[in-house]
């Protein structure tokens, strides 16, 4: 059976890949060795496969018809999409998919009694760009991306992301294959893309919330990181928080609810609480 | 207004979503803002906030908060985004909000 090996969570801001030069050195260093440190971690658990879990940022739903969550069942990715290249500055690049457990993944959540979207072509953003060049600087993982929407009011529950990520914790597990799974949730922290707080930081927030991942209790989560809590950290932005819990709830099943925080940088230059925890199972 | 404020069946909203997916569309807009607002049947009152490049009128009007800042990408590009971007800069004076670091 497949194993996961490890999850995390991880901002994707573009400030770090499109205009890092613009912040002082100690965020550029500071936001350059965490994903160093992530990079390292990645190295030590070899995953052959990561499925992502972020937001869609309303790239490939829009307002009419937008799921909760849209699995892609694609057997080969491309990123980014024509209109973010020169924002993103990353160089053009292609990943493989894995269309039977992206697959698997839909079916059997329907089974569970959660119902997946799914879809063959997607369009990546900063949400994978930023977080791939980083973390799997070769490319060379299969990869599944799971593209939510934490933006659109009513965004699921942290109660719904949880168990979604136990579910697809369940799944993967049950997988028939020897691959080594990596379950990486993109987004945060606090940003508020299209608010009166575009250049401002919540770093009470950011700190609030990196203490309830180090923490690791799901009932903590569930009850207080409400929608209204989330708001706090950014109108539209924090919100990819939930990204996270996903992978706090597929950790859980895995072994170890509790998080370490990798590292943390408020950066107004780039527009984002930079940071990322890390679940160590193995 | 923010997130809970949207008008998703706004007109400006499918354009929006559809100029960052199509850049033939996205071509056209640049070339002609009033066709391409033709197309999408957008109300005067839509129009004249494009036209205006009135960003804080069209997030009042329901375009969701997740566009602003892209419409202000739109009109003057995304490469370089930083706080003291053509684009940052066009967002934080139309939002009336200070855009330094």
């Amino acid at each position: 059976m497949a194993k996961i090996v490890a999850t995390l969570g991880v901002a994707h801001a573009p400030g770090v890949t499109g205009w890092i030069d613009k912040a002082p050195q100690h965020e550029q260093d500071g936001v350059l060795d965490g994903y160093a440190q992530f990079q390292k971690l990645m190295d030590e658990v070899r995953p052959d496969v990561v499925i992502g879990i972020a937001n869609d940022h309303l790239l490939n739903f829009p307002l009419d018809n937008i799921p909760d969550f849209c699995v892609g069942i694609g057997e080969q990715w491309a990123g980014p999409a024509p209109w973010f290249r020169d924002w993103l500055n990353v160089p053009d690049y292609t990943v493989r998919g894995h269309r039977d457990l992206g697959r698997a993944l839909v079916r059997e959540s329907a089974r569970a009694g959660i119902n997946h979207a799914f879809a063959d072509k997607l369009l990546f953003d900063d949400n994978w760009s930023v977080p791939l060049k980083f973390l799997f600087p070769r490319y060379d993982v299969r990869f599944v991306p799971i593209h939510m929407n934490p933006i659109v009011p009513p965004v699921p529950s942290a109660a719904h992301c949880y168990a979604v990520g136990e579910t697809i914790a369940r799944i993967v597990q049950a997988f028939p294959s020897d691959e080594r799974v990596v379950i990486m949730g993109t987004g945060g922290l606090s940003h508020d893309p299209g608010g009166k707080d575009y250049f401002t930081v919540h770093e009470e927030f950011d700190r609030w919330f990196l203490a309830l991942m180090e923490e690791g209790n799901a009932g903590r989560v569930k009850r207080e990181l409400t929608f209204e809590k989330l708001l706090t950290g950014g109108d539209g932005g924090a919100a990819e928080l939930l990204a996270w819990v996903v992978a706090m709830g597929a950790a859980e099943v895995a072994g170890n609810a509790r998080a370490e925080t990798v590292f943390y940088v408020p950066s107004v230059p780039m527009r984002c609480g930079m940071g990322g925890v890390y679940w160590r199972l193995e | 207004m923010g997130i809970q404020d949207t008008d998703k069946t706004l007109p400006s909203n499918r354009m929006v979503f559809e100029l960052r997916r199509d850049e033939q569309k996205y071509l056209a807009f640049k070339q002609d803002i009033e066709a391409s607002m033709a197309a999408y049947g957008l109300s005067d009152e839509e129009k004249r906030a494009w036209r205006d490049m009135d960003i804080e009128a069209l997030g009042a009007m329901g375009v969701h908060p997740y566009f602003l800042p892209q419409i202000s990408r739109l009109f003057k590009g995304g490469s370089r985004n930083h706080n003291d971007s053509d684009a940052a800069r066009l967002y934080a004076e139309k939002m009336g909000i200070a855009s330094q670091d």
